[in-house]
């Protein structure tokens, strides 16, 4: 985007769009303080993978809600998110519906000075959702694809994974706060690119939405599975998102091609992670206190 | 110096020979008009113009045919022809490097795809990809194969759309239209390349010493939404398993160009192409953006002039 709102030459006058409305809702200081998000510009004020500076604002506008009301969320930790340059951020996953990730994605943004976009790596059948997709796109959303990621970190930008996956977030509720299966792609990725680690743990997503059931046979748009509610809106939980101290993976010289050492690098975030759960539960003083 | 062979007629040939045509290490540029595809014309042009003018280039910038009309005509046009190109300029005396222009539709895409797309990413090698796609990859592999093995320096160079008429290009045929059906829910990132662009790439590639696969990016960058706005176009998003028999009855009534099954993928699904290998050996980095004044200026200008301020 170039100063003063100008077109660069050759960009096509385009009429006011829904995020730019949503925009205007928020504060004075708030919109200006969200013009300083970076995006690599591809050309139309659009990156390569969608993400539109006007639609992170307006991302920051729809979640305002959740973030401050219903979810109340409380940071612990956040100076330990690198001001600028690459870098993974790594968390727990649960809650049926991502709200966690939008939490974290809200919570880094506020955080953040100037304001990062923790890029959400998604699964495969994300992007193939309708509406969901684009949507999803537009606020920063990237396809897990090792390509990808490995393009972000090189362009410094900061990239949040779920080694849990989907799996992760339809644990049932007897498997709360226990980490499931962890994916190793984010230990490979931050040793390839020397990126730093940030441990997350998010304490309060894994209550937010009980399970009545969970349709394993039924895949809409490519999604492992169907979950079926038992209250049509996630309780107002309190989440408390704890920010570990940057791990550097990268400062034994490990080599990213050695299975070995990928996993011992994975299994150090997953104990990182586990750590700051067990710190912020023992910390809480109730799921909606 | 160099004396280069320019095949094909669409604005990329025109615009390729003019600026060869100033580059002070060319010597002499020829271009062929003639129907490639019959092996006797081909044959001929390589024992005549290319021998008599001692050709040590061939740019086979020919654009692939009309999509429209499948076949075995076809095939022999896009694929046999560029095979028997190849195979002769293997045999001949002065002909050293062969560039030829191939295209990103090469590649496959899909929600299991990556993004941006580097020279290694899988090729559209589907038995349902329609016939145009699979002769282009055919094309494609045919001069891939033979890299490093022929005493040809050969260069592929895998273009992005080139957003301008009689260029081949399936979204410049698609925008013509005053509505423009996209599926509903998907507005995916598309990527233009300018002629411009594609010609200094073209020109890089014959000036350069070097030989392999290159992705050659364009400058422009933005959601199919977008690109409907900026044509001046009315977007009508229609659930996706009505556009195919849509654009199947429009293709019937007014013989367009535009096929959706040849762009379903990427009407669903963005991918744009990782130009580094061709900024690291041969140069290029797209720098022509295409000025959009409705449709009828969709085509990057080939003069050099700037466009007018809107």
């Amino acid at each position: 985007m170039l100063p003063g709102g100008a077109r660069p030459i050759g960009a096509p006058r385009v009429p006011r769009t829904l995020p730019g409305r949503a925009v205007d809702h928020l504060r004075r200081f708030e919109r200006a303080r969200l013009r300083r998000v970076t995006v690599v510009d591809a050309g139309h004020g659009f990156d390569i993978f969608g993400m539109h500076p006007d639609w992170v604002a307006a991302g920051v506008w729809l979640t305002r809600f959740f973030h401050r009301r219903w979810f109340r969320v409380t940071a612990h930790g956040a100076e330990n998110l690198p001001p600028r340059g690459r870098a993974i951020v790594v968390a727990n996953h649960s809650g049926l519906l991502p709200f966690d990730a939008a939490m974290l994605y809200a919570d880094v943004l506020a955080h953040t000075d100037p304001p990062r976009v923790a890029r959400p790596i998604a699964d495969h059948f994300v992007p193939a959702l309708p509406f969901v997709g684009t949507l999803f796109a537009r606020l920063g959303m990237v396809n897990g694809t090792r390509a990808n990621v490995a393009r972000l970190l090189e362009q410094e930008e900061m990239v949040m994974i779920f080694p849990e996956g989907t799996p992760g977030i339809g644990k049932p509720r007897s498997e709360r706060y226990r980490l499931q299966e962890w994916r190793v792609g984010h230990a490979e990725l931050a040793l390839r690119h020397r990126a730093p680690v940030v441990p997350v743990a998010i304490i309060g997503a894994e209550e937010q939405w009980p399970v009545a059931a969970r349709l394993d046979w039924l895949h809409p748009f490519g999604a492992p599975f169907l979950p079926i509610p038992a209250t049509p809106v996630p309780l107002p939980v309190h989440y408390h998102i704890h920010y570990g101290r940057p791990l550097s993976l990268h400062d034994g010289g490990g080599d990213p091609d050695d299975s070995e050492i990928i996993a011992a690098a994975a299994e150090r975030v997953r104990a990182a992670v586990a750590a700051l759960i067990a710190e912020g539960l023992r910390a809480r003083r109730g799921v909606f206190a | 110096m160099s004396r280069v062979l320019v095949t094909g007629t669409d604005p990329v040939s025109r615009a390729l020979v003019a600026a060869l045509r100033v580059e002070p290490w060319v010597e002499r540029v020829i271009t062929v008009d003639d129907d490639l595809s019959r092996p006797r014309t081909l044959r001929s042009v390589m024992q005549g113009p290319i021998r008599a003018q001692a050709i040590d280039t061939i740019v086979h910038a020919a654009p692939p045919g009309s999509p429209t009309h499948p076949g075995r005509r076809a095939h022999v046009v896009d694929v046999e022809a560029t095979r028997e190109l190849l195979r002769l300029a293997e045999e001949h005396a002065t002909v050293r490097r062969l560039i030829y222009r191939s295209s990103s539709a090469v590649y496959h895409t899909g929600a299991d795809a990556v993004e941006v797309i580097d020279e290694d990413h899988p090729l559209e090698l589907s038995p349902a990809a329609p016939q145009w796609v699979r002769d282009r990859v055919e094309a494609d592999l045919a001069l891939c194969a033979h890299a490093g093995l022929s005493r040809l320096a050969i260069v592929v160079l895998r273009c992005a759309e080139i957003f301008a008429p009689g260029a081949g290009s399936q979204l410049h045929d698609w925008v013509q239209s005053r509505v423009c059906m996209r599926p509903l829910g998907y507005d995916p990132m598309v990527e233009l390349l300018s002629v411009e662009d594609a010609v200094r790439a073209l020109v890089a590639a014959a000036g350069a010493s070097t030989q392999g696969v290159f992705n050659i990016p364009g400058a422009d960058i933005l959601p199919l939404s977008r690109l409907i706005a900026a044509c001046r176009r009315l977007d009508v998003p229609v659930p996706g398993p009505l556009l195919h028999p849509a654009y199947r009855l429009r293709t019937l009534m007014i013989g367009k160009e535009f096929r959706y099954d040849m762009n379903a993928g990427r009407f669903h699904f963005g991918a744009v192409l990782d130009g580094r290998r061709a900024r690291a050996t041969l140069g290029y980095a797209p720098g022509h953006r295409i000025w959009f004044d409705g449709v009828r200026d969709a085509r990057s200008r080939v003069t050099g002039r700037e466009p007018r301020p809107s």
